[in-house]
């Protein structure tokens, strides 16, 4: 599903240049839930951001779903983004004057799907996630991990071929944080691919796979054996 | 463009910043309000000019005899010119296409009386065309007619403020009156918009004045009006004409600026228009400056907007809005801003003007109105401004890389 093949991508600054990410070589197939972690510095978010085509790289090749991803136009890039990718964000990122329904049909908006499809289809997701009773509410009116969950019910709208979550349990108490677990597992089981950011130990052996990053190179990939997040729920 | 959702956010971004947006708003309606106004005024002015000059027909010429200032053509300089009745004939004839109404003038002061009122008045003696001329409306009775003319009849039209002095609340028409002793019967009574000391004259035929005074065949002045489908250029032609035959016929020197003069209403009319087209354009740019002070003032609310909302705006980048889709966003709203405020300032404008303006009535101001033109042309340009307003901004937010948001933890 994805491919990356000796990605390099560096940053100037000033008459410096930093070298972040020194030749990445990675690759997920579908249905995989993949755990990316390293400590700051490390270059995860950076490579996140180059697998979200929120950046490009510098050097390497990306391949997502069999389609290069290369020197897109800003038009393209959202185009892309939209077909392929879910973003699940710590700080949730939902539009604060905008309904939960609504914030899952965003997405859909940007498909061009018609009004009456996308709040269908919205509220179909939000039931997934277990939120269709607050449908009609504002972010405001829900707790964070009720608000994750709308996040992750709008990443999940578009019906994305990959799911990238940054941090998503970064800033959620520990039940919350399995809560969410429990849900991306879940969507997971479903067959959907998930790249998971994270920092702390316990959410990332909740994947099904762990890659380490240090300073800009992957030191290493393990496959792990998954803990199931409803057991602490 | 009629999207619900482009809508309720734009909605929302106003009314989360009500005041905000009220103030910045307000710059551009008071622009448009001000623009509006001076338009008005100027087209007032001109109301006002038009009105001042209405007194005549705006198609007529005057031609008046001087005194040479060269010698010219075997005379000495310093000839009085003296027109003649054949003078008129003669113009007549030499411009059949030319010309549409024609009259001399004859001056004359006379004390009339009747019964125990008396008073000192002038007299024009006319032909009956100087009706048209000099745009005189009759109130009561008639207007000399060629009857009068021919027979050399002792009849008189008497302005307003004459019949006033002498028959006090008497009907005059019908009366005789006695003009230097001599009766003449009243036949008509006039007003003239223009002014209220033409309303002290006296209008009667030519002929009898120019039998009365010693069997002369004496004018003073030719009063005439050219063909109204004239513009300006066919009628100073016509003027130059008509001023070159006349100098011809008296011998007077083409360079001779004072043996005879050739008057046309028409340049003093450029005159004015060229004036007030200048105040417009005054009035056009000052409104102009204004609200270019407004723009900049939309402009940055939107830049503060964006700002704001940098996050949300990548939050949508990395759900697959597209640049165009956030320009379009922050344009609309530009222009709503604008567009709205602007109207409100027309509208405050043209009801002041509708309530005050027929009122105005004065010699140079009357009637400041504004015309659809003028509605329809500050509505394109309130679309404009909001274009110009919300186009930096949309482009700084089209800008904003997604990767900041997510980075903005």
């Amino acid at each position: 599903m994805i491919e990356i093949k000796d990605l390099h991508k560096s940053y100037k600054m000033g008459s410096n240049s930093l070298h972040v990410l020194k030749g990445i070589n990675f690759k997920a197939d579908a249905g995989e839930l993949v755990a990316i972690m390293g400590s700051s510095g490390s270059g995860k978010s950076t490579l996140l951001n180059i697998l979200g085509m929120l950046d490009g790289a510098d050097s390497g090749e990306y391949t997502l779903d069999g389609v290069p991803i290369k020197d897109l136009s800003e038009t393209k890039a959202a185009q892309y983004r939209n077909k392929f990718l879910g973003f699940v964000f710590q700080s949730f990122n939902l539009i604060n004057y905008k309904s939960a329904l609504e914030n899952v049909a965003l997405p859909l908006y940007y498909q061009g799907v018609p009004r009456r499809e996308r709040q269908e289809k919205a509220l179909h997701y939000l039931e997934k996630v277990g939120l269709k009773e607050w449908a009609t509410h504002l972010p405001s009116e829900l707790s964070g991990g009720q608000k994750q969950r709308v996040a992750i019910a709008r990443a999940m709208a578009a019906e994305p071929k990959v799911l990238l979550a940054d941090e998503p349990t970064g800033a959620l108490d520990s039940t919350t944080s399995y809560e969410v677990m429990d849900l991306i597992q879940k969507i997971n089981d479903e067959g959907n691919t998930i790249l998971v950011v994270t920092h702390e130990e316990d959410i990332a052996h909740m994947c099904k796979r762990i890659v380490h990053l240090k300073d800009g190179v992957i030191v290493e990939d393990k496959k792990v054996k998954q803990v199931r997040a409803d057991q602490y729920v | 463009m009629f999207d619900r959702d482009i809508w309720q956010e734009i909605f929302n971004t106003i009314k989360k910043n009500k005041l905000r947006t009220f103030l910045t708003g307000f710059s551009v309606g008071w622009a448009i309000f001000i623009l509006v106004m001076l338009l008005a005024s100027v087209n007032g002015m001109q109301n006002g000019f038009v009105g001042q000059f209405n007194d005549d027909a705006t198609n007529s010429i005057f031609v008046r005899p001087g005194t040479t200032a060269k010698a010219y053509a075997g005379f000495e300089a310093g000839r009085r010119v003296q027109f003649k009745n054949d003078d008129l004939e003669y113009i007549k004839r030499s411009f059949p296409e030319d010309i549409e109404y024609i009259s001399a003038r004859y001056y004359a002061n006379i004390t009339a009386r009747y019964k125990s009122e008396t008073g000192s008045y002038p007299v024009q003696a006319v032909h009956p065309d100087h009706q048209i001329i000099e745009k005189t409306i009759v109130t009561q009775g008639r207007y000399i007619n060629e009857a009068d003319q021919i027979n050399k009849a002792k009849v008189a039209v008497i302005g307003r403020k004459v019949a006033e002095d002498l028959f006090n609340n008497e009907d005059p028409l019908g009366k005789f009156v006695e003009f230097n002793n001599l009766p003449f019967k009243v036949i008509g009574v006039f007003i003239d918009e223009g002014d209220d000391n033409a309303e002290r004259r006296v209008y009667a035929p030519v002929s009898t004045y120019q039998r009365i005074y010693g069997n002369t065949n004496d004018i003073n002045i030719i009063a005439l009006t050219y063909n109204p489908s004239y513009d300006l250029t066919k009628a100073l032609e016509f003027s130059g004409r008509l001023e070159d035959l006349m100098k011809r016929r008296h011998k007077v020197s083409p360079e001779d600026q004072s043996g005879l003069f050739v008057w046309n209403y028409a340049e003093a009319f450029d005159d004015i228009s060229s004036f007030s087209a200048v105040l417009k354009a005054i009035g056009i740019g000052v409104g102009f400056l204004i609200l270019i002070a407004g723009i900049v003032g939309i402009g940055n609310i939107m830049v503060f907007t964006i700002k704001e909302r940098t996050k949300e705006i990548g939050v949508r980048k990395a759900l697959g809005a597209r640049p165009r889709q956030i320009i379009n966003l922050v344009l609309l709203e530009s222009i709503f801003i604008t567009t709205l405020s602007g109207f409100v300032g027309l509208v405050f404008a043209w009801i002041i003007l509708a309530l005050i303006g027929p009122n105005i009535e004065t010699p140079a101001f009357s009637n400041p109105s504004v015309s659809a033109s003028t509605v329809i042309t500050a509505t394109i340009v309130l679309i404009i401004a909001g274009v110009m307003a919300g186009l930096i901004p949309a482009i700084k937010a089209a800008n904003v890389k997604p990767i900041v948001a997510l980075s903005d933890k």
